[in-house]
């Protein structure tokens, strides 16, 4: 009789698995070069062993990147797509080796669509087809309890429709990238310059497409005029601002009639509206949540935030990050979590007041048949987090006390003000009962505006008339949360992988400076794509796509015809763009070279007035540096870059030296810097 | 023909994008016109162009018209 054999998707969850299974510290060996873990349950013995992410993907068995179109394609081991992921051979290698000693196999990845994928590709590929008899282990935390759960519960043929969804996502996607990368790539190359990667995903295309919508309403932008009236009245010592009833005055000749009529006249109070609003928790964290709010809170990416997530995982300090579950299910056991938050001194009275009250959280729409909202364990760290792990550790566990935490009371109040037959409006608000919002801290994000008392019929003096020229303003960019919420809206890319595909948009070059603003590169591919190939830049096709893999998981489509049918539809876009390569090429190329010479130019040189400051790598140093491009010219300007992170232009200048303002991602939050050193902006005072 | 703001194919004299912006520009004089109880075409350009909120691809067609 053979050992059981447990599979996992990463090295830290073999780990854990391990050691929450045999009660202690398992013997430990090397396989291939890769750790296995072996004990005995009873009389069972356990063999745990772990792939390292995806150990199998898709690839076209030509292996020529300019040929196209490419249809038929198959799994493969990943160091054969990935000649430099050498660890991958010895993991699949030892992953066979342990098989053929197993008489039993568990599935022990992540229970979601990608960690199916890996398992069923190991049982079936290195385990030799053991993917329908293998029992499957589904947990949603890495705490002992949770998994010795999993354990005495193994089920069969739990994720197979997961497995069978996963598979054809990756096929259809690769099949999609990979000829519209090629054709667009190749274009330009033949076009005559050097060979640059200009890829188009199935999500990844319709996403620039929202990008590039935006960006041409706000580059065709014209402002209007208007103006903004508001009124400073005075009692007693005591003072309200309050704006004109109508919030944009259209005309200047207007503004000022409002401003002569009133000025010096008194103002009678003519309503007081007073309320109370009651302000609900917020619901838990599903991943797309967690994202927007770690965005707000910190500037994390959202892909910063997911990996983040993973890690507080892997150490089970936070459940499973990849979830859509906006909802607490009683059994992760609210009150052990909750006592387990107790010991953390920081959080130890919010979490004492909670447990003494029934604990029932509020539950968001969202669900998710795999796991839960994202929650804490309640176990306190083994080891010292960094920066980042404990600003996103803190906002779990603060949103997860919230979420327990009664609606919190808000007092509104307005007031009216009539002056000559004119009204203004002031309004206020404050927090006069805290109720969730304590537990939520500095994250609850309500801010107390107090109005002086005032009564119905009391009398103002009109002390300040101002009539403000303003401009409309011109709609604002995607930022990378933002955008991430409207792919949720539009339904397109998963939980999983949008943070990625962002994430790609900007290492493509498509988006750049501060904001997610277009390159030209950005914009080109997007033009060139809904003249001849729209569909890839539209919504339709993607999310019909999604609908149908939806079916393939729940077993009502097959993934046959679905690839079928994604080669039938891409084929006749192919067409269109070889027919056309010499003019797609043409425009992909000059806009990459515009593109190219641009992230270089960060803006006008002010000491010259001639030239313009670039980005210039020392030949010498290596170092990068600010120089001006009118060198040769006698033009001396120059100044030091930070070394470390990435440089992004943003086309504004510094308000006290006229300097170029830079934005620099490192590895905190983001930053933005004058590049002159001897701005009077940065002296200390 | 290419346009000559940006080199995109042009439609007429401009790519379909400036020509939008050209449209958007033109529809936009009467409202200054009114909220500021008149404007010559040339000081609307010229304020158009200078505005921070304006779109780039906008003040480009401005200055274009300024020329014609």
């Amino acid at each position: 009789m053979g050992y059981t054999l447990v599979i996992c998707e990463k090295p830290d969850a073999a780990r854990r698995i391990s050691d929450a299974l045999c009660f202690g510290t398992p013997e430990s060996s090397l396989v291939e070069g890769t750790t296995v873990y072996r004990f005995k349950r009873g009389e069972e013995e356990f063999v745990v062993c772990s792939a390292q992410g995806h150990v199998y993907g898709i690839s076209d068995p030509l292996e020529e990147r300019s040929v196209y179109p490419v249809f038929d394609v198959e799994w493969y081991s990943s160091d054969l797509v990935d000649e430099k992921s050498a660890s991958i051979t010895r993991r699949i290698s030892a992953i066979r080796k342990l098989a053929a000693g197993a008489s039993k196999f568990v599935n022990a990845c992540d229970f979601d669509v990608e960690g199916e994928t890996i398992g069923f590709n190991l049982l079936r590929y290195a385990c030799g087809g053991r993917e329908e008899t293998a029992l499957r282990a589904k947990f949603s935390t890495l705490t002992q309890e949770d998994l010795l759960k999993a354990f005495d519960g193994l089920e069969t043929q739990a994720g197979q429709g997961l497995a069978r969804a996963g598979r054809a996502r990756h096929a259809i996607d690769f099949v999609w990238g990979v000829n519209l990368s090629r054709a667009l790539s190749q274009s330009a190359l033949n076009s005559g310059h050097r060979y640059r990667t200009v890829s188009v995903g199935r999500v990844q295309g319709p996403t620039l497409g929202f990008l590039e919508r935006r960006e041409r309403e706000i580059r065709q932008f014209v402002p209007v005029p208007y103006w903004k009236v508001a009124g400073l009245f005075k009692k007693d010592g005591k003072s309200i601002t309050a704006a004109y009833s109508k919030e944009k005055v259209e005309t200047k000749a207007l503004a000022e009639e409002v401003r002569r009529d009133c000025l010096g006249h008194e103002a009678v109070a003519t309503a007081i509206r007073k309320s109370v609003v009651q302000v609900g928790p917020p619901v838990p964290f599903n991943i797309g949540d967690l994202q927007k709010e770690a965005y707000r809170a910190f500037g994390y990416t959202p892909s910063r935030t997911l990996q983040v997530a993973e890690r507080l995982y892997l150490g089970a300090l936070i459940s499973y990050p990849r979830t859509g579950s906006q909802r607490l299910p009683p059994s992760i056991n609210y009150a052990a979590i909750m006592r387990g938050i107790q010991k953390v001194p920081e959080y130890s009275a919010d979490a004492a007041e909670l447990l003494k009250g029934e604990l029932k959280p509020v539950q968001g729409p969202k669900s998710d048949a795999a796991h839960p909202a994202i929650h804490p364990t309640g176990e306190v760290p083994r080891r010292a987090l960094d920066v980042a792990e404990s600003a996103i550790l803190d906002l779990v566990v603060r949103r997860y006390l919230a979420t327990f935490g009664p609606s919190a009371r808000r007092e509104i109040v307005d007031v009216s003000l009539a002056v000559q037959g004119h009204e203004f409006k002031a309004g206020g608000g404050r927090t006069v009962f805290m109720g969730w919002m304590k537990y939520y801290g500095r994250y609850a994000g309500y801010r107390d505006v107090e109005l002086p008392s005032a009564a119905e019929g009391d009398k103002f003096l009109t002390a300040e008339v101002l009539a403000e020229e303003k401009f409309e303003q011109r709609p604002s960019r995607y930022n990378q949360s933002s955008l991430l919420e409207k792919m949720e809206r539009e339904e397109i890319g998963t939980k999983a992988t949008r943070a990625e595909i962002i994430a790609t948009l900007v290492s493509r070059g498509y988006v750049g400076g501060e904001g997610m603003e277009v390159t030209d590169l950005g914009l080109a591919v997007v033009e060139t794509m809904a003249r001849y190939a729209p569909s890839v830049v539209g919504t339709g096709l993607t999310r019909d796509i999604e609908a149908k893999l939806e079916g393939v998981e729940g077993g009502s489509e097959g993934e046959a015809t679905l690839l079928r049918e994604t080669v039938r539809t891409l084929a006749s876009q192919l067409a269109e763009l070889n027919l056309n390569e010499e003019a797609v090429g043409r425009d992909i190329d000059s806009a990459q070279m515009k593109t190219v010479a641009r992230s270089f130019f960060l803006g006008g040189c002010p000491v010259c007035r001639k030239g313009e400051l670039r980005v210039i790598r020392s030949r010498t140093t290596k170092k990068r540096f600010v120089g001006c491009s009118n060198y040769q010219s006698g033009c001396r300007a120059s100044a030091p870059l930070p070394q470390r992170g990435t440089i992004r232009t943003t086309t504004k200048a510094c308000e006290r030296c006229s300097w170029p303002i830079i934005y620099v991602l490192g590895s905190g939050r983001p930053w933005r810097l004058c590049v002159n050193p001897s701005c009077p902006g940065k002296r200390k005072p | 023909m290419k346009c000559p703001l940006c080199g995109r194919e042009a439609v007429s004299d401009l790519c379909a994008f400036h020509l939008e912006a050209g449209d958007k520009v033109k529809a936009a004089y009467p409202l200054w016109v009114k909220a500021y109880g008149g404007m010559k075409w040339e000081d609307y350009l010229d304020n158009v162009k200078r505005n921070v909120q304006t779109g780039q691809w906008a003040k480009e067609i401005a200055e274009f018209l300024q020329g014609v």
